[in-house]
């Protein structure tokens, strides 16, 4: 891993004064829609050159980059590029500027500018990161909603990649209470990738923070993401994963924010579980574990609001009965043989449930759903002491 | 040198009664056969002189014309072969005129005077009766379908040489045994047989006592294809009518083999099917589809995303009209097809979407464009969305084996019952037939089941179609359980039997 031939640091950074004046920023415009060349050979030589528009005209003459590198630095209008970016209402952060998000300032390979919509990225006390699978289950994109809801709540921004699956649901999360949200994206602003977050991007661009390192009318590029996903956890004082199968990009995430000294929580899942698999490698290589988006919020420090423990208050004896039935997901039948009742009445029940709340069904199989579990510090009254006038 | 027999063409499923006349006169030998002879009949020319030979009869060496009439009517099918010659014989005073009188002929003719099993003999029969005659005359092995007519007599004969002897006295036919005057069916599978799926199970008596068409969905191996097997077992044993209209479908296709067909039918069709094997069609005869061969019973159709558009598109009019007409350059003709649907399919490509123990790997574009398909008008029809989970083997091991066919039966029988009385003024047998409009008006439901139903709208779990399929399901609920009205219960238990998807998020308004 990069860290290796990097180890002792410091690592070389960009010069203090890289993109601070015209000539650098229209400079940036051109370097920042470079495709072959990596962000550490451009620090290399902003290095040696000393700033972005002598890097420019280094890459221009032939000195440096790749052949097509070369020849589309020497095509490109910066102030097309500029125009693109204005259009899309992104504005251009520099190194040199003092809006250039400090805590990128220390992590490997930062990027020399980047693009933003809406408001300015926190500060790293006020950022958490969550990733995880862009195909996962149905509780594991709960958990993430919550915690996007939790952290948003408490006035912390939901940072993550605005991909499917865990990245959507906790950006959904941080704006369903109108909390603060921020996207990195691998492709230009104005490319919405994936298409399917296309309406997400755009609600996250107008109540939060959309992030790129990349030019407008960048397309996403498979080598994107990864270098995106450094960007994610450089943001954020704490790192949040909820699922991932083996090879997810969630582990490179969570592995730079280990580099760059920050913390690591993970979600923890059934052993047998596919998706399991980087949370609790994760936890077995000292991230924190956590068991829902309460342990989290306790361990960051922020302050916990109370959770709804008296919903299940509403529910009538035989609503409880079938609920404490529910450890895993259940058939309706094994529900219905424990507790001998005929499987239509099982069937019904567990329809209120789902109707609720309380209970979902995957494949057939019923769950219970956050909303259904005890609050930790306050048990749920056994159903016996339930009063029956009280059910709806 | 004039003959006159009566012979039955089938169009479709109806027989219509054909009189064949022959003449032999002078002139070189030949037989020509006017009468709009359809290419089936034109095949039997060369038929039937060697058979007449055969039978160690006479052929007239002169030339023979045989006229079918009614002139406007096309003749199709291998039955008029024994009526043909039998007009040639009469004509040629091998057998007695007199004799033929009030007998209606058919079946088809082997070289050496045999003659064969016959597609759509129990529709020559009904229309024989239907004209009045005494009886008829058809292949031995078709002799038991014919039996079923009321009050005609049949024989059975096995060759063109004991019809003739038959017509001259000479032979004399076992009467065919008087077939079971009751229909019983008898099953080879049952209910019990299927561990687990109480969720499923219980939503096939429901789909069983309400008409409703159904959709599963789940993996391979969940138990699908068992399940659908089992659903003709459930339903309301058929009336002696409706045996009949089944025999006679399935008589016409030339699948009968013997007589009444007393249990109803389980039509499954590979996904390849073609749309007129499917639905009815053919060139030259126009043979009944599996949507006819299902008639009064299940369509089960398998892989159902596989099938071709054009076939599933065609399944639109049977399902609303309980009929199927094919037309063809040789003519239109409508076959019966009211049958209950079943449908299933994967919840995904790969299959394993939702899965407890496999996991999906289909790419998500693919899952969406999979979706769609399982959201298309046909399955507007559909009331019952079911999601069939695979059992592990602990959850297999657990289970008690549920109850039988005949218990489940008898319940349905009930609520049937209750279904006919209630939509005995609007000619509708059940909950399943009932329109949109119709259902909201006909439901009885209590004010708390219309709250909740309009609150699972609001909670989108429900769009305007899912509202009258719930309605119609949570009618059909309430009348198992014996109930007047539509209670919130109903309504609840319904709710369950309208996903069909084990990706909820990917099922955004079905």
């Amino acid at each position: 891993m990069r860290s290796e031939d990097r180890a002792g640091g410091p690592w070389p950074t960009w010069p203090p004064t890289y993109g601070s004046d015209e000539e650098d920023r229209r400079a940036l415009f051109v370097l920042s829609a470079l495709r072959g060349i990596s962000p550490r050979s451009l620090i290399s030589l902003a290095v040696e050159r000393g700033s972005a528009a002598s890097t420019l005209a280094w890459i221009r003459e032939g000195r440096a980059g790749s052949d097509n590198d070369q020849a589309f630095a020497r095509a490109l209008d910066p102030d097309a590029i500029a125009g693109a970016a204005k259009a899309c209402g992104a504005r251009l952060i520099t190194w040199a500027s003092v809006d250039y998000p400090s805590q990128l300032r220390e992590i490997h390979d930062p990027p020399g500018a980047i693009y933003v919509i809406g408001r300015t990225p926190p500060d790293v006390t006020s950022a958490v990161a969550t990733v995880g699978a862009r195909r996962c289950t149905a509780s594991g994109r709960e958990a993430a909603h919550a915690i996007g809801r939790g952290l948003a709540l408490a006035g912390v921004t939901v940072v993550s990649g605005a991909a499917r699956g865990i990245d959507a649901a906790s950006h959904e999360g941080a704006l369903s209470v109108q909390g603060p949200t921020l996207a990195v994206l691998g492709s230009g602003l104005d490319v919405p990738y994936p298409s399917a977050s296309r309406a997400l991007i755009r609600r996250i661009g107008a109540a939060g923070t959309l992030v790129s390192e990349y030019a407008p009318a960048t397309p996403p590029s498979q080598h994107h993401f990864p270098a995106r996903n450094r960007i994610v956890a450089g943001l954020c004082r704490a790192t949040v994963v909820v699922e991932g199968a083996r090879g997810s990009g969630s582990l490179i995430t969570a592995e730079h924010a280990m580099e760059f000294g920050r913390d690591v929580f993970a979600l923890a899942g059934s052993v047998t579980s596919a998706l399991s698999e980087v949370p609790l490698q994760l936890i077995r290589e000292g991230a924190t574990l956590i068991r829902d988006a309460e342990d989290l919020l306790s361990d960051l420090g922020v302050e916990v609001l109370p959770t709804e423990a008296t919903e299940r208050l509403g529910l009538d004896d035989a609503e409880l009965r079938v609920l404490a039935g529910i450890v895993e997901p259940t058939l309706p039948d094994r529900v219905a043989t424990s507790l001998g009742v005929g499987i239509h009445e099982v069937v019904a029940v567990l329809m209120r449930l789902e109707l609720r709340g309380f209970v979902r069904n995957v494949g057939g199989r019923y769950e219970t759903t956050l909303k259904a579990r005890p609050h930790r510090d306050r048990p749920v009254r056994p159903p016996a002491d339930v009063d029956p006038g009280s059910a709806a | 040198m004039y003959g006159r027999v009566n012979g039955v063409t089938v169009v479709g499923v109806r027989g219509h009664l054909v009189a064949v006349e022959a003449h032999v006169g002078r002139g070189l030998p030949s037989l020509t056969l006017t009468g709009l002879p359809g290419a089936g009949v034109q095949d039997a020319r060369d038929r039937i002189r060697p058979a007449v030979e055969s039978a160690g009869l006479e052929w007239p060496l002169r030339r023979v014309v045989v006229n079918l009439s009614p002139g406007t009517l096309r003749k199709e099918g291998p039955g008029l072969d024994l009526p043909v010659a039998l007009g040639v014989l009469a004509a040629t005073a091998q057998v007695p005129a007199a004799a033929i009188q009030g007998w209606a002929f058919a079946g088809e003719l082997s070289l050496r005077g045999g003659l064969v099993s016959t597609p759509g003999v129990l529709s020559v029969a009904i229309a024989a009766a239907g004209a009045g005659l005494r009886g008829v005359v058809v292949p031995a092995s078709n002799a038991a379908e014919a039996a079923l007519v009321d009050d005609l007599e049949v024989v059975g004969a096995a060759s063109l040489g004991e019809v003739v002897g038959f017509l001259r006295g000479t032979w004399r036919p076992t009467v065919p045994e008087a077939t079971a005057r009751r229909v019983d069916a008898r099953h080879a599978v049952d209910l019990a047989e299927v561990r687990g799926q109480g969720q499923a199970r219980r939503a096939l008596e429901v789909a069983a006592a309400g008409g409703h068409n159904v959709l599963m969905v789940g993996p391979p191996g969940a138990g699908k294809t068992m399940l659908a097997r089992r659903l003709p077992t459930i339903l309301p044993s058929m009336s002696r009518d409706e045996s009949l209209e089944v025999t006679q479908l399935h008589s016409v296709a030339g699948l009968l083999d013997g007589g009444l067909i007393p249990a109803r039918p389980f039509r499954s069709p590979h996904h390849t099917v073609s749309p007129s094997a499917l639905l009815g069609g053919g060139t030259a005869f126009l043979r009944p589809g599996e949507v006819s061969l299902a008639h009064h019973g299940v369509l089960f159709l398998d892989e159902f995303t596989e099938f071709r558009r054009d076939a599933i598109e065609g399944l639109r009019q049977p399902l609303e009209d309980g009929r199927v007409v094919v037309t063809r350059m040789v003519g239109t003709v409508a076959f019966p097809a009211r049958f209950t649907l079943v449908a299933a399919a994967n919840p995904c490509p790969c299959g394993f979407a939702g899965d407890a123990l496999r996991r999906c790997t289909c790419r998500e574009d693919r899952l969406q464009a999979y979706q769609a398909k399982l959201t298309g008008p046909l399955l507007d029809r559909v009331d019952i969305r079911l999601v069939i989970p695979r059992l592990t083997k602990r959850e297999l091991l657990g289970e008690q084996p549920g109850e039988s066919s005949t218990a489940v039966r008898e319940r349905v029988e009930r609520a049937r019952a209750r279904q006919r009385r209630r939509y005995a003024r609007f000619g509708l047998p059940n909950n399943g037939q009932l329109s949109g409009p119709l259902a909201r008006r006909e439901a009885r439901i209590s004010a708390d089941a219309r709250d909740l139903l309009a609150s699972a709208v609001d909670l989108h779990a429900l769009t305007g179609r899912g509202f009258d399929r719930t309605l119609k399901v949570s009618r059909t609920i309430a009348d198992l359980a014996g109930a007047d009205r539509v209670e919130p219960d109903h309504v609840v238990e319904a709710l369950a039997y309208r996903s069909a998807s084990p990706v909820p998020e990917l099922e955004r308004a079905v």
